[in-house]
């Protein structure tokens, strides 16, 4: 149960300013491990790293000092075991819906019949039937978020990492994909979860989904608190309970102070 | 009902440009009453018809022949170069100063060493074409592979894939639509370059059947030629446009329209 899927040990990132000036340490000594099975949320003001940590996850970065550990090995690029899905989904134009799916099981030389047979299962499973032949500007904004985590899944990746996935959609479609990912994540008590790390700024979504919250503090970006959410699931039945909101409370008391300055800065 | 009458018009507005300059030309060439200089349509129109039924076809060949090689080697290599040089920084160092040097200077000024090195012949346009089409393609796609969106690769990446099907499934796609509108604008410069390789260093095609009529100071069989050369090239475009909506159907911008 406590096993560390993944690690990351005294991870810094600096990034070279692109004029003069000196470097940019998006993250500053990040300690945090990442038990099997558990659903995290990470939730900061903007700068704080939370994406940069994520990259690091998933391989397309590397750290300047630290390590990123994944089921105990170096996380040295991106690999087919750890799922990403987009911000702004990053589906492939020139594929259609059914062609985005099953890219993932392409590249790994799955045959064509299996493949196909995947894909359709998880068409199905997201609620795309009949969209499979169109391509991904002819679809609306939560369906084209439908398509990338389908396409995630597409690999049984073990660990799914999702940058700000749903912060393009109004609160509704949000709603409705958020009790979606979490039933396809098996809130409702499967044997078998993956474990996630999903980056978002909607603290109410960090609570209503995570088993832990890490709260970030930026300049440098860094861990400021993780906070446990020990609420049933599954969560659908959780959305007006008052131990939601205290803990959304407790969360945005955390953040607050970096979150007015932060706006600050940006409105300057 | 009015979109059918949209559509109508839509199809209607080039016809209307083609019409005005008719009109135009002949009341010039009535002002100007002079049928060596301002030949009137119908005797335009008749040259061309008299050429259809003689040398029209082979002068049309020998101008496409000359632009099959000189465009077909033109706008192979400069795509090689450009992917060459969007993989490796250190090839991009060496070419850029090359292309950047000789990109400016027109096929046209090569003239007289394209005659000493080939003669009047083929040799002449084939590589007047060559080198107008290299370059815009060779910049077109080079632009385009190095401005694919990090996020795709990223995202292909994550989804376990190898360099090679980087490079083949999610590069050359996502910079399909800058290698085809290279591909556009080398055809049209090549078209260009074509006919003056052919004026004065070929002994076939349209732009040496131009230089035929002014021996023979008919201004008719000039303008008849010039219309060719200007329908053909029309369609030559046509052609890479349809090319363009066929494979970029997948695009936002020019899958719908053209």
């Amino acid at each position: 149960m406590t096993v560390a899927v993944l690690r990351l040990a005294g991870v810094t990132k600096t990034f070279r300013a692109p004029r003069g000036g000196g470097d940019v340490v998006a993250l500053s000594g990040v300690d945090l491990d990442v038990r099997e099975g558990e659903f995290l949320t990470v939730v900061g003001p903007s700068g704080c790293g939370k994406s940069t940590m994520l990259s690091l996850v998933a391989g397309f970065a590397q750290p300047t000092a630290g390590e990123v550990l994944f089921q105990g090995q170096p996380v040295l690029e991106p690999g087919p075991e750890r799922g990403v899905m987009f911000q702004d989904y990053a589906l492939f134009p020139w594929r259609t819906v059914m062609g985005n799916i099953e890219f993932g099981p392409y590249a790994l030389g799955v045959g064509k019949a299996e493949r196909r047979g995947r894909a359709r299962e998880l068409i199905q499973l997201v609620g795309l039937e009949g969209f499979e032949d169109r391509y991904p500007h002819e679809l609306s904004g939560g369906m084209r978020q439908r398509c990338a985590l389908a396409r995630m899944l597409a690999n049984n990746p073990t660990m799914w990492l999702m940058d700000e996935p749903l912060a393009a959609v109004d609160l509704q479609t949000r709603i409705i994909l958020q009790d979606e990912l979490l039933r396809l994540w098996g809130d409702g008590g499967s044997a078998k979860r993956s474990t996630v790390l999903f980056v978002t700024h909607g603290i109410d979504e960090a609570v209503l989904l995570a088993d832990r919250v890490v709260v970030m503090a930026r300049r440098p970006g860094r861990i400021k608190a993780i906070v446990d959410v020990n609420l049933p699931r599954p969560r659908a039945a959780q959305r007006s309970s008052p131990a939601l909101a205290e803990l959304v409370g407790r969360v945005w008391d955390l953040i607050r102070d970096e979150a007015v300055r932060a706006i600050a800065e940006e409105t300057n | 009902m009015s979109s059918a009458l949209r559509r109508v018009a839509t199809a209607a507005q080039p016809m209307i440009g083609i019409a005005a300059l008719i009109a135009a030309w002949q009341a010039a060439s009535v002002i100007a009453a002079n049928p060596t200089l301002a030949p009137p349509l119908g005797a335009i129109a008749r040259q061309i018809a008299a050429m259809a039924s003689t040398d029209l076809l082979n002068d049309v060949v020998a101008s496409l022949v000359h632009l099959l090689l000189g465009y077909g080697c033109g706008a192979i290599l400069g795509l090689v170069l450009a992917l060459l040089a969007a993989r490796s920084e250190w090839f991009a160092a060496i070419l850029d100063p090359y292309v950047e040097f000789l990109r400016p200077i027109s096929a046209i000024a090569w003239i007289p060493i394209a005659i000493l090195l080939f003669g009047v012949g083929r040799g002449v346009p084939v590589f007047l074409i060559f080198y107008a089409s290299l370059f815009p393609i060779l910049v077109s796609t080079l632009d385009g592979v190095r401005s694919v969106d990090r996020g795709l690769i990223n995202a292909g990446r994550a989804l376990g894939a190898s360099r090679r099907l980087v490079v083949t499934n999610i590069i050359l796609p996502a910079a399909l639509p800058s290698i085809l509108s290279g591909a556009r604008l080398s055809l049209g410069v090549a078209w260009v370059a074509m006919v003056a390789g052919e004026l004065v260093g070929a002994d076939a095609g349209l732009g040496w059947r131009i230089m035929w009529y002014q021996e023979f100071f008919s201004m008719d069989g000039v303008m008849a030629t010039i219309v060719v050369i200007g329908a053909v090239g029309w369609l030559l475009d046509a052609l890479l446009r349809a090319l363009q909506r066929r494979l970029l159907a997948w695009s936002p911008t020019t899958g719908a329209r053209g």
